[in-house]
């Protein structure tokens, strides 16, 4: 029996957490929902859910998310340690802006990844080596990003690159651990190292499909709600202001 | 940046993605969006495209030596098959 674990990363202070909580509990469980914080320790401790971890990762707290290569590797390895010894074969990963929109949500994300006969989902998922993509380029410009697919990847092609929005991502267990156990040995950004990795580790992952419109990466959509969910939307990103 | 360098981008991308070359995917023909394309010091700057391509020298029927063009392509979306894993895999800080 498939179980979901859903990770949900906030920065923002405890009553906007606790109200995007609220708002999740009614489409998950409430002991599905992971919170990783990346905001103060102040905070972090005046939130009353018990599933939590404080990600303490420079790395996460960046400024310039996109030239200072913003990562996601704190919340991964917290996550996945915080996971051992728990049965959850799938992880879905949300910002705190990606608001889910249907009750099922887990078992849509679940069928779609067994049709897609896939490892994991992400939006927006492209394929952006040798293309004018400005984050692939400052990552060509690097000396060790293209040794380092040399190095990992058990595929022919080791110059292949991907990228995918960072929310909203569906994971097998498996998957999801050997991301977490892979370290970045030189900076990577976020939207370019988790697919790049899975790919060159040999798993399968693709794009949402028709979900994706609902997502994208600037604004903030908290008017589109009805209309996103009355279109079909499972989820909507970015929603900024919802939490207050 | 300041509010006047901000300003001037807004207005050349604007520019660039209204009345810029149209920039169609070699393959298929579908259009992509527009840009300038300006010749600099032997490189070519793309400049206010909204899409990522490839560049590609395009096949010609007729041999011409004094002339090749250089068009884009799209790649195609992400549809790789799983590939067989090693038991343990390499270590990435190896080198």
């Amino acid at each position: 029996m498939p179980s979901v674990l859903n990770i949900l990363l906030t920065h923002q202070p405890a009553d906007a957490v606790m109200a995007m909580i609220e708002w999740w509990q009614k489409w998950v469980a409430r002991d599905s929902i992971l919170l990783a914080y990346g905001g103060s320790r102040e905070d972090f401790a005046a939130i009353p859910h018990e599933a939590r971890v404080f990600v303490d990762d420079a790395r996460l707290r960046t400024r310039d998310h996109q030239r200072e290569r913003q990562s996601y590797g704190g919340v991964f390895r917290a996550a996945a340690a915080w996971m051992q010894g728990r049965d959850f074969t799938h992880v879905h990963f949300a910002e705190y802006d990606h608001l889910p929109l249907v009750s099922d949500l887990n078992q849509r994300q679940l069928a779609l990844l067994a049709d897609e006969r896939a490892d994991v989902l992400g939006f927006h998922l492209r394929r952006v080596d040798d293309t004018n993509c400005a984050h692939y380029l400052q990552h060509a410009a690097d000396p060790d990003f293209f040794p380092f697919w040399e190095r990992i990847t058990c595929r022919p092609d080791p110059r292949v690159v991907l990228s995918m929005i960072a929310t909203g991502s569906f994971w097998t267990r498996e998957a999801f651990d050997q991301l977490a156990a892979t370290p970045e040995p030189h900076p990577m950004y976020v939207e370019i190292f988790p697919p790049t990795l899975a790919h060159h580790l040999g798993f399968r992952i693709r794009d949402y499909g028709p979900q994706t419109r609902f997502v994208r990466n600037f604004g903030d959509r908290v008017s589109e709600i009805e209309n996103a969910r009355s279109a079909g939307a499972w989820t909507l990103h970015p929603v900024k202001s919802r939490w207050g | 940046m300041s509010f006047l360098t901000s300003a001037v981008r807004r207005l050349v991308l604007a520019l660039a993605r209204s009345v810029g070359s149209k920039i169609v995917d070699a393959e298929t023909g579908a259009v992509i969006g527009r840009a300038f394309l300006v010749p600099w010091r032997g490189r070519i700057a793309v400049i206010g495209l909204d899409a990522e391509v490839k560049p590609v020298f395009l096949p010609q029927k007729r041999l011409t030596y004094w002339k090749q063009e250089l068009g884009f392509k799209l790649h195609t979306p992400p549809d790789f098959p799983h590939a067989v894993r090693p038991q343990h895999p390499p270590d990435p800080s190896a080198r």
